[in-house]
């Protein structure tokens, strides 16, 4: 219990200083001639990151309110992320257990995963419209494939005597896969979802800029066209705390579910 | 109880003039013809490597016999579940409890669940396991997870149970332990076992008979009749001089095997 507060003063302490540095070194007149950006101009300042996070929620100062967008793309983020997920928790669960068809589509999955998706966010607005629509479908197929690879892995290790062990007492092809299967893949899905849901976060707000209409990316873009370094970085420290309240949550969900995967029972067999 | 081994009864499973041989070209098993009796308790010992548990995967149908057949004489009139195995690696799903790992047969096949509800509790009471009940495999000894991966084997109430070196992975005093409990249940159930073994002592504790394989491709060697009978006190019977002397005759058998297997090694190397 000591040292864990240990950790938490010293996770305090780390932080405050940098804010302090962030906030007063570019006024200190050395660190300003020797560094060029070392300017609020170009880096802000916590002191105004604050201020206009604080008139985006209130909308003092005639600032634009920044819930509508915040929604937009939490929205967007949370879909693209679930849809991502379970189809590609699915798809690695089925094909991790079908040798066959897993043969016959790897080429293609591996193919499909090399396209670069944020290319073809123009196609995807032209189908769906510059709507958060073409912002949560961006995402699903960036998170899909980082699902689906280690959700097929996650179904791959599961050791063959484990399996044979299941037929043995009887279990079909299906039982085999949501039985025992499906708990690996399951464990390995969680595993990936801190990158998934940052990198989901990080194509929906791409999406945004591109489609210019909605969303956090659309204040960015604000932000570009009115050279306004505090509303960039407000942006930002928002974004930063929905992908850390996120990532957050499949922590927890991990711990619920995989109290026996920290146990050295991630492999069983060995 | 149900009925005893009888020795004019009609064998359980019989394995005639079997030969495996396995994709790669090794040869596995060389020929062999075997009976297993209802109720029979057959111990294989041989040189290691030499095809004691492709004999099993071929039983468990893993794989096909190259050549030869295996037949079931009694047919499928049984409705007792043909026959289940304790593997060498541990096989327990690492995120069930020890009663719904050994539940595990009931719900692979939920149609002969309601008759044989009763036996899970019997099992976990006869394998000492009531305390451990509601742990997960992590919380478990080596001895008590070998216990549960046994005790669910058994709760299919199988005719035939393979064992293949069920119990190398424990040290002496855990293993003989278990011995008596084995035994107890396996009399119980009136189940019939196949034990690959390289442990004599193991081998001449619980078999009624024990089979010494040559080396690989494993035909049958030597044939060795074990006259302690069902009801038998593994711990006492370590020191009955019956034991020693069968001990010593194994041991002699397979020595010979492990010289032979040396030799024609030694010829083999250029």
């Amino acid at each position: 219990m000591k040292a864990k507060t240990g950790v938490r003063l010293q996770q305090l302490a780390l932080l405050v200083g940098l804010l302090v540095v962030w906030q007063f070194a570019p006024q200190v007149g050395w660190v300003h001639d020797s560094i060029k950006f070392a300017d609020p101009y170009f880096i802000s300042s916590p002191s105004e990151i604050v201020t206009t996070i604080y008139d985006m929620a209130t909308g003092h100062n005639d600032s634009l309110v920044m819930w509508s967008y915040l929604l937009s793309t939490v929205v967007a983020s949370l879909l693209g992320v679930l849809v991502g997920t379970v189809l590609g928790a699915v798809a690695g669960l089925w094909l991790s257990n079908n040798q066959h068809w897993s043969d016959v589509l790897r080429p293609f999955i591996v193919a499909l995963n090399a396209v670069p998706r944020i290319a073809l966010i123009p196609v995807f607005i032209i189908i769906f419209g510059p709507t958060l629509k073409t912002a949560m479908v961006t995402a699903i197929t960036v998170v899909f494939f980082i699902v689906f690879f280690n959700a097929y892995e996650g179904g791959r290790t599961v050791p063959p005597h484990v399996i044979n062990n299941a037929r043995v007492l009887g279990a079909t092809a299906s039982q085999v896969m949501w039985r025992v299967r499906w708990r690996y893949v399951l464990a390995w899905t969680l595993a990936s979802l801190p990158n998934a849901v940052s990198l989901g976060l990080i194509t929906v707000v791409t999406a945004e800029i591109l489609t210019g209409t909605t969303g956090m990316g659309r204040l960015i873009l604000n932000s570009v066209t009115t050279v306004d370094a505090g509303l960039t970085f407000a942006v930002v420290v928002i974004l930063s705390v929905l992908g850390s309240v996120l990532v957050g949550a499949t922590a927890v969900a991990e711990r619920r579910w995989q109290h026996w995967w920290n146990q050295g029972d991630g492999v069983i067999g060995s | 109880m149900l009925t005893q081994t009888n020795e004019l009864a009609a064998p359980l499973v019989s394995l005639d003039q079997v030969s495996f041989t396995y994709p790669n070209g090794t040869q596995a098993i060389g020929e062999v013809s075997l009976a297993v009796r209802p109720g029979e308790v057959v111990g294989i010992v041989g040189p290691s490597g030499c095809g004691k548990s492709s004999l099993l995967s071929v039983l468990a149908e893993f794989g096909r016999p190259t050549s030869g057949s295996v037949t079931w004489p009694q047919g499928e009139h049984s409705n007792r579940h043909r026959l289940s195995m304790v593997f060498q690696k541990d096989t327990l799903l690492p995120w069930l409890t020890v009663e719904d790992n050994v539940k595990l047969f009931q719900t692979m096949n939920k149609r002969r669940a309601v008759e044989k509800a009763d036996i899970v509790d019997e099992l976990i009471g006869l394998a000492g396991l009531d305390d451990f009940r509601k742990s997960y495999p992590y919380q478990l000894s080596g001895g008590m997870r070998r216990r549960t991966a046994f005790i669910s084997a058994m709760a299919a109430t199988p005719r035939l149970l393979l064992l293949d070196e069920p119990f190398s992975s424990l040290d002496e005093p855990t293993r003989i332990a278990i011995h008596q409990d084995v035994l107890n249940i396996v009399h119980r159930l009136d189940t019939a076992v196949l034990l690959v073994t390289h442990d004599l002592g193991e081998a001449a504790t619980l078999c009624d008979r024990v089979i010494v394989l040559t080396a690989r491709p494993a035909r049958i060697a030597s044939s060795h009749d074990v006259q302690f009978g069902p009801e038998r006190d593994v711990l006492a019977l370590r020191q009955d001089p019956v034991f020693l002397d069968l001990y010593g005759r194994l041991w002699h058998d397979l020595s010979e095997q492990i010289e032979r297997s040396r030799a024609s090694q030694g010829e083999e190397r250029p």
